[in-house]
C-alpha cells in the first residue's frame, strides 16, 4: 500500500469493489479498504456449520443479474461467477398443505396460480408483461440512474399519461400500500399472500404507504432470481479480481479511523493503526452514515460552515433504518426436504425458495406490528435449499438449507443483546415450524445448526446499523433523491471530494449494485472521467 | 407525399419536427445525436427478414438538422458520440410512421428498446410527446409495398386521417 491514490473507498462490500473497479479501469489509482479480514460485506460465504458446507450469511438472492450493466461491464462471469436461474424459483405453502409455485416459465406460474384463481392468473400475467415491458423504463430512471425526484417523476408520468396507458402503474401508487395494489387487482387471498411475501423478502414491507410505487418492479423481476455457484461470496471475489486486473489495490484488516479533511476538501483517510493515506481525487464511502459522518469525521475540526450543526444532529436522529430485520438458521441437511404439500404440487419440492405458511397478507400484517413492538412473530419462515441448484455448496450426499424470518432487532425492552440468549430457543422454534409443513426433516436429517441474529448482523457488518440489512428504511421518504437525507441524496456531501456510495443511498441495499454504479456517474461528472460504461 | 424510408421522406420528418419544435417553449438547449435501428421482422416488406436498417438523427437546441441512412450500426465514432439508440422490429416503427401505433406505448412496454439517459427523456416529457408525435402524425408518408397491417393494397396516411391510436 502506498501513501497516495487516486481515490480511496471505504469498504469492500459489492459496492465498493464495483465503484472501485469501474474508476480503475478508468485509468485511476484505486485504494479499496476493508475493515473485515475478507471483502464482500454482505456477499459473506462461510462454512458456519459443519466443514464443506457452505452458508450464505447475508446475501443470498441474486435479483439483478442480466439487468444491472456492471454484471456485464465488469466482466463477472469472465472472472469466474456462475449464475443459475432456478426452474422453479420460489413457493408458497399454506396451512392447509396446498402451494403455489413461481418458476422461470411465467406460463407455468400463471397454471399454478389458476389452481386458486383463474382470474388472478389472468391479471398476473398481465402485471408480469407490463411490468417486464417497462423494466427498461424503471431501471432506466428508478434503478441504474441517479435518482429525479418525485415531483419530476410524477410530471414525467403524467404528461406521458401513463395512467391511462398502463392498468397497473400510476402516479396514485405512490399513496398505496402493496397491500391496496393487491386488494384492488386480486382476489385470492394466497395469491396475494405469495405476492405480498415476495415484496418482503426484496425489502418492501406490504403495509407502508407508498411502496406500492416499487412493486410492478418487483414482479417485473419475479422470475429473475438467481443463485451464485459455490456461494455469494464467489461476486466479490470475482469484483476484486476485476479490480486488481485494472490496477486497483484491496487492503483488508485496514479500519478506517477517519477521514482527514483539509479546508473544504475529503484530503484523504486515517486509519486506526494510525496510517495516513492521501486521496488525489476523492473519497467514497460505502459504509452507514452514521460511521461516515459520526464516526469518521471530527466534528470539533470541520467547519460548521461546511457541515451544518444541523445536518450532523439529522443523522444522528433522522436517519431511517427498517423497522424490521431477519433471524436466520443455517443448516446442514443429510436429506432433502419432502413437503406434504407435494400432494398438492409436487414441484414444491424442487422450488429454491419457499414460503412458509402466510395464506392472507392480513396475517403477514400482524407480524409486522408484532416485529415493530418488539416481538417476537410465531415463526413463518422463508427456506431456501441452495443445495438442490449447486450441488457444490455441500459434501456429496449432504445439502444446506437456510431458513429466514422476519424479526425485530432488539427483543421487547432487552435490547439486541437478548438475542444471544434467545437465537437457540427461537431458531428451533423456526425448525419446528418448518417440520410441520416437511415432517422427514428430523434429528436425522438435520445434521448439524446455528443461528445468525439481528444483533450478529449489526455485530459482523457494523454498517447495517440496526440490523438494517437494507441500509436504510424501504419507504416513500426514504426513497429518490430524499435517501438518505435530502442534503445526501444525491451521492454528494457538504464536503467536497467525499461521496457516498453504498446502499445507503438510492436506490437500496440488496445485490443491486446501483448505488456504486449511480455515484459512479455523479462522480465521473465532478472529476471528468469519460464514461465509457454509459456508451449507447 | 414520400414514400417511407426514403431522403424525401427524411426531409419530410425532419420538417415536420422543426415546425412543432418552432411552437414549444422552454426547448433544451445541446445537441443530440440518435440511432434508430429497425429490424427486419418478416412482416414489414421496408425490412429484410433479420435484416436491419440504421439511421442516424442530429438535434441541435431541440431542432433536427438531419436525418440520414447509414448502411450499418453506428457507435456514433463518426459524428462525436450517441446519446440515445432506439432499437424495434420494422413493423413496430413502420405502425408508428403509419399511425396506428403509439409511439410512447411502443417505448413503455418494451416494444421499442430506448439506451441513453431515460431521465432526460421523463425530464423533457413535453418536448418529446411533441417530437413523437410530429413523427407519427405530421408526415404524409407513401407506402409502395402497402401500409400496416400489410394485408392491404400500398397506399398512403395523410396528416388527420383517423387511424391514430386514441
Amino acid at each position: 500500500m502506498r501513501d497516495s491514490y487516486d481515490v480511496i473507498i471505504i469498504g469492500a462490500g459489492h459496492n465498493g469493489l464495483t465503484l472501485g473497479a469501474y474508476l480503475a479501469r478508468s485509468g485511476l489509482e484505486v485504494l479499496v479498504l476493508e475493515r473485515r479480514h475478507e471483502e464482500g460485506g454482505g456477499l459473506t460465504t462461510e462454512e458456519l456449520t459443519r466443514p464443506g458446507f457452505l452458508h450464505n450469511v447475508h446475501a443470498n438472492y441474486h435479483t439483478f443479474v442480466d439487468l444491472a450493466p456492471p454484471v456485464k461491464d465488469l466482466e463477472i462471469r469472465e472472472h469466474g461467477v456462475k449464475y443459475v436461474r432456478p426452474e422453479v424459483q420460489m413457493a408458497s405453502i399454506y396451512p392447509d398443505k396446498t402451494a403455489l409455485v413461481v418458476y422461470s416459465d411465467i406460463e407455468k406460474t400463471c397454471d399454478s396460480i389458476s389452481r386458486f384463481s383463474t382470474k388472478d392468473a389472468a391479471t398476473f400475467k398481465k402485471l408480469f408483461n407490463e411490468a417486464h415491458g417497462y423494466v427498461d423504463l424503471l431501471l432506466g430512471t428508478l434503478m441504474f440512474e441517479p435518482p429525479m425526484s418525485v415531483k419530476e417523476l410524477t410530471k414525467a408520468l403524467s404528461v406521458f399519461g401513463v395512467g391511462n396507458r398502463s392498468e397497473f402503474l400510476s402516479v396514485k401508487l405512490r399513496r398505496e400500500t402493496i397491500n391496496q395494489f393487491l386488494d384492488e387487482h386480486f382476489e385470492n387471498p394466497k395469491v396475494k399472500a405469495h405476492l405480498a411475501f415476495h415484496g418482503a423478502v426484496c425489502g418492501y414491507a406490504n403495509d407502508i404507504v407508498g411502496l406500492a410505487i416499487g412493486f410492478p418492479l418487483l414482479v417485473g423481476k419475479i422470475n429473475n432470481w438467481h443463485l451464485s455457484i459455490g456461494g455469494s461470496h464467489r461476486l466479490a471475489h470475482a469484483l476484486w479480481r476485476d479490480l486488481a486486473n485494472h490496477g486497483g489495490v484491496l487492503v483488508t484488516d485496514a479500519e478506517v479511523a477517519s477521514v482527514v479533511v483539509d479546508g473544504n476538501r475529503a484530503s484523504g483517510v486515517r486509519l486506526a493503526d494510525g496510517t495516513e493515506i492521501t486521496a488525489r481525487k476523492l473519497v467514497a464511502s460505502t459504509v452507514s452514515v452514521e460511521q461516515t459522518f459520526l464516526e469518521f469525521l471530527d466534528r470539533d475540526k470541520v467547519s460548521s460552515d461546511l457541515v451544518s450543526n444541523e445536518l450532523f444532529e439529522k443523522i444522528k436522529t433522522e436517519i431511517k433504518h427498517q423497522s424490521w430485520s431477519l433471524f436466520s438458521v443455517h443448516l446442514a441437511l443429510s436429506k432433502l426436504p419432502h413437503y406434504l404439500a407435494g400432494e398438492f404440487e409436487p414441484d414444491v419440492d424442487k422450488a429454491w425458495v419457499v414460503n412458509l405458511g402466510y395464506s392472507s397478507p392480513e396475517e403477514l400484517n400482524d407480524d409486522w406490528k408484532l416485529i415493530r413492538n418488539n416481538q417476537l412473530a410465531d415463526p413463518k419462515p422463508n427456506v431456501a435449499i441452495n443445495s438442490l441448484y449447486d450441488p457444490t455448496d455441500a459434501p456429496e450426499g449432504s445439502y444446506t438449507g437456510l431458513l429466514r424470518q422476519f424479526a425485530p432487532y432488539s427483543i421487547g425492552s432487552l435490547g439486541p443483546g437478548a438475542w444471544m440468549d434467545e437465537a437457540r430457543h427461537y431458531g428451533e422454534k423456526c425448525i419446528d415450524s418448518w417440520r410441520k409443513f416437511a415432517p422427514d426433516m428430523d434429528a436425522e436429517a438435520i445434521i448439524d445448526w446455528t443461528t445468525y441474529s439481528p444483533h450478529d448482523i449489526a455485530t459482523k457488518l457494523p454498517n447495517m446499523v440496526k440490523g438494517d440489512w437494507m441500509m436504510g428504511e424501504i419507504s416513500l421518504a426514504n426513497m429518490l433523491d430524499q435517501r438518505p437525507l435530502p442534503e445526501l441524496g444525491n451521492y454528494r456531501t457538504p464536503i467536497e471530494g467525499l461521496y457516498m456510495a453504498g446502499s445507503t443511498q438510492h436506490p437500496h441495499g440488496f445485490i443491486t449494485f446501483a448505488p456504486a454504479y449511480n455515484a459512479l456517474s455523479v462522480i465521473a461528472q465532478d472529476i471528468g472521467v469519460d464514461q465509457w460504461w454509459k456508451k449507447v | 407525399m414520400a414514400d417511407i424510408y426514403t431522403p424525401s421522406w427524411y426531409e419530410e420528418v425532419k420538417a415536420a419536427i422543426n415546425k412543432k419544435v418552432s411552437q414549444l417553449k422552454d426547448i433544451p438547449e445541446g445537441k443530440w445525436n440518435l440511432a434508430i435501428e429497425i429490424v427486419g421482422d418478416g412482416m414489414s416488406p421496408y425490412v429484410e427478414d433479420n435484416g436491419e436498417r440504421h439511421f442516424l438523427v442530429a438535434i441541435d437546441n431541440g431542432s433536427c438538422l438531419w436525418y440520414k441512412e447509414i448502411a450499418s450500426e453506428s457507435d456514433g465514432s463518426e459524428i462525436g458520440k450517441l446519446d440515445y439508440r432506439f432499437r424495434g422490429s420494422a413493423s413496430v416503427f413502420d405502425s408508428i410512421a403509419a399511425g396506428v401505433l403509439d409511439p410512447i406505448d411502443a417505448a413503455l412496454d418494451g416494444s421499442i428498446k430506448v439506451r441513453g439517459d431515460m431521465r432526460f427523456l421523463l425530464r423533457q416529457a413535453d418536448q418529446v410527446q411533441a417530437l413523437l408525435e410530429a413523427y407519427a402524425k405530421e408526415v404524409t408518408t407513401d407506402w409502395p409495398k402497402g401500409k400496416p397491417p400489410y394485408g392491404s393494397s400500398a397506399g398512403s396516411n395523410h396528416v388527420g386521417e383517423a387511424v391514430f391510436y386514441a
